[in-house]
């Protein structure tokens, strides 16, 4: 796995930061007209796009790059052990290039044309997979998943199942966002970005703080390392920005990722929230949980340590759950804590949130992803067996 | 690959709104149209009028594709190369002249939109991909729609495909056989193998050009008595061949 976001570059640099929850956000005023927004953004330049490649140079594919470099050799010596066209590319990202497109924008309304070195590929979402196929020399399926801020989660799942399927004996699964414009204005207008630093489950919480990065795994049959053991998917067919106040839909996804895993609730030992910090979420999310897990699991968000990275927030929250597993040893994995100001919203039902240096039992863990246009998935991964 | 077996097919392009014209066309095909959209009389008002005309079209292909018994039971894959990124330009446009977003515009314009009002529409809580893949966004929504299969096979998958042309700001970006159309396909897992099979193949030395976009010469080929059909333009090639039949 590979990782990009607000704590680092690479598995060992971010896993410390995860661990004692430290966040490193920053504020910028230039993105959205009167307002100083705290963003968790990657910090430092980021790798060249090769020049043949050069119709995909973008933010956003300059941060997948970030990710896949960290695990390009191991990625390549296996690439060359089997045929090109039986190893695929599945990235999810909700924002694709746009923020490029928004300076070639500006410069049309400025001179009335685009800028010259704008070019399609790196605005269209299927170049988020396209770039990564071109770059490794990959000529299996490649296709971008866009559902929002399930993505991530969802690009996991289409991996495993195109390996299921025959498709593939490999794929490069992941997802990339970056911050632009178009997000920071658009969640502005939706009136769910805090001030202040996200405070999920708090009785203080005020919404989202937006962050960006990427996470590249790659996929294989080997019954080695990390198993995604369970997917479990549902549309909420409520709204398009915002979900059922029962949390039904979530609740029918993490049953669903039990089933799938073949899986009990007791057997879950950590939960990775959505818990964006927006009141709606983390009610209808603790509310769900409540009903599925007599005993709730230790529960944490790690959206207060890099933001929400929407269409990347899927995979990113999928790789911390590897690292706790990868890093987990006999006396269990310490999981990242649940970092926020304390003052639990006593209307919300009691889950049990990590604090920092939590241990539990090795296990199976979970993590759920809720998209926008009502579109949920939930993980269930587990660490090798012994 | 596993076969999969079209049980219904819906089309919409403007001017070819019913099956039989659709069937007409595929005999004896003409340029596609660019503008119009369907009047998507099924959809409640409230949704309609937030409805870009790429979502009219989709939905309408769906809601046309499926029984209304089956619609709020199968999942579902929608694949656009562009999605509604017409409407993005149009908030980017905004933004580039320091005017707030609309909200509603705003959520209204993720690729993940059809879906969502779909999913509203129909009363279907199924899981549901969106997905894009440049010049192969046909066949990878056919093999996201396997993937889903795969993990239901008693559960079908409607599959619905389409695009309009891109706004001016970057059509002469794009090289495509330009429409307003979408395609709509309810696959199921077929019990006796009877079906249609896709495979990948490497690519071609020098692929030859399409008159229209990939999911309208699958129909084309569809209704035709062909054995195999081969689209791709770019890294790969995706052949679909009838089997056991």
């Amino acid at each position: 796995m590979g990782m990009v976001n607000a704590l680092g570059r690479g598995a060992d640099e971010i896993w410390p930061h995860l661990t004692r929850g430290e966040s490193r956000f920053r504020g910028r005023d230039d993105l959205v007209p009167d307002r100083r927004l705290l963003l968790g953004e990657v910090a430092g330049d980021l790798p060249a796009i090769p020049r043949a490649l050069r119709r995909y140079a973008c933010r956003n594919n300059a941060l997948t790059l970030a990710a896949l470099e960290q695990i390009e050799s191991p990625v390549r010596e296996r690439v060359s052990a089997l045929s090109p066209g039986r190893v695929g590319v599945v990235m999810g990202t909700s924002t694709s290039g746009v923020g490029d497109a928004e300076a070639a924008i500006r410069h049309r309304e400025r001179t009335g044309e685009l800028a010259r070195d704008f070019v399609y590929d790196q605005l269209e979402f299927g170049g988020t997979a396209g770039f990564v196929a071109h770059l490794l020399g990959l000529t299996g399926p490649a296709y971008t998943i866009s559902t929002a801020c399930s993505s991530g989660a969802r690009a996991l799942a289409s991996a495993r199942a195109l390996i299921e399927l025959g498709v593939c004996d490999a794929v490069i699964a992941g997802a990339t966002d970056s911050l632009c414009g178009l997000t920071t204005n658009g969640f502005s207008a939706l009136q769910v970005i805090s001030d202040e630093v996200t405070n999920p489950c708090s009785v203080n919480r005020r919404g989202l703080t937006l962050g960006e990065g990427s996470t590249v795994f790659l996929v294989t049959r080997d019954p080695q390392g990390v198993q995604l053991r369970g997917v479990g998917e549902s549309s909420e067919a409520h709204h398009m920005s915002a979900p059922d106040p029962e949390g039904l839909g979530a609740e029918a996804a993490m049953r669903a990722a039990l089933d799938d895993a073949k899986a009990a609730p007791g057997d879950i030992v950590y939960l990775n929230l959505h818990g964006t910090g927006t009141p709606l979420n983390d009610a209808m999310e603790c509310a769900a949980i409540a009903r599925i897990f007599p005993e709730p699991p230790v529960c944490s968000s790690t959206k207060p340590l890099v933001g929400h990275t929407l269409g990347a927030a899927g995979a990113m929250e999928a790789g911390f759950c590897w690292m706790m597993l990868r890093e987990g040893d006999r006396d269990g994995l310490l999981v990242a804590p649940h970092v926020y100001d304390g003052a639990r919203d006593p209307d919300l039902p009691p889950v049990p949130l990590a604090a920092r240096g939590q241990r539990v039992p090795r296990g199976p863990v979970m993590t759920n992803s809720f998209g926008f246009g009502g579109n949920n998935c939930t993980l269930v991964l587990e660490g090798a067996p012994a | 690959m596993i076969a999969t077996r079209v049980r219904s097919w819906a089309a919409w392009s403007p001017g070819l709104e019913d099956a039989a014209s659709w069937r007409r066309w595929c005999l004896d095909p003409k340029e596609l149209e660019c503008h119009g959209r369907p009047d998507a009389a099924f959809l409640p008002p409230m949704l309609r009028r937030r409805c870009s005309a790429l979502a009219r079209i989709m939905l309408t292909a769906a809601f046309e594709c499926c029984e209304e018994a089956e619609r709020s039971g199968v999942a579902t894959v929608f694949a656009s190369r562009h999605g509604n990124i017409n409407e993005s330009i149009g908030l980017l446009e905004r933004l580039a002249h320091g005017q707030p977003l609309s909200p509603t515009r705003f959520s209204h314009s993720v690729h993940n939109a059809q879906a969502g009002l779909y999913s509203i529409a129909a009363h279907n809580q199924q899981a549901s991909s969106s997905i894009a893949a440049q010049e192969d966004t046909f066949a990878s929504g056919w093999l996201e729609a396997a993937t889903l299969l795969s993990r239901a096979p008693e559960r079908p998958v409607l599959l619905v495909v389409g695009d309009v042309p891109l706004a001016a700001t970057f059509a002469t970006l794009v090289d495509e056989p330009e429409a307003s159309y979408a395609v709509a396909l309810l696959l199921e897992h077929p019990s006796d193998g009877r079906g249609v099979r896709l495979s990948l193949e490497p690519a071609a030395e020098d692929p030859h050009r399409l008159r229209w976009p990939d999911a309208v010469e699958f129909l084309r080929w569809y209704e035709s008595p062909e054995p195999r059909l081969v689209l791709g333009a770019g890294l790969r090639r995706y052949a679909w061949e009838r089997v056991g039949s």
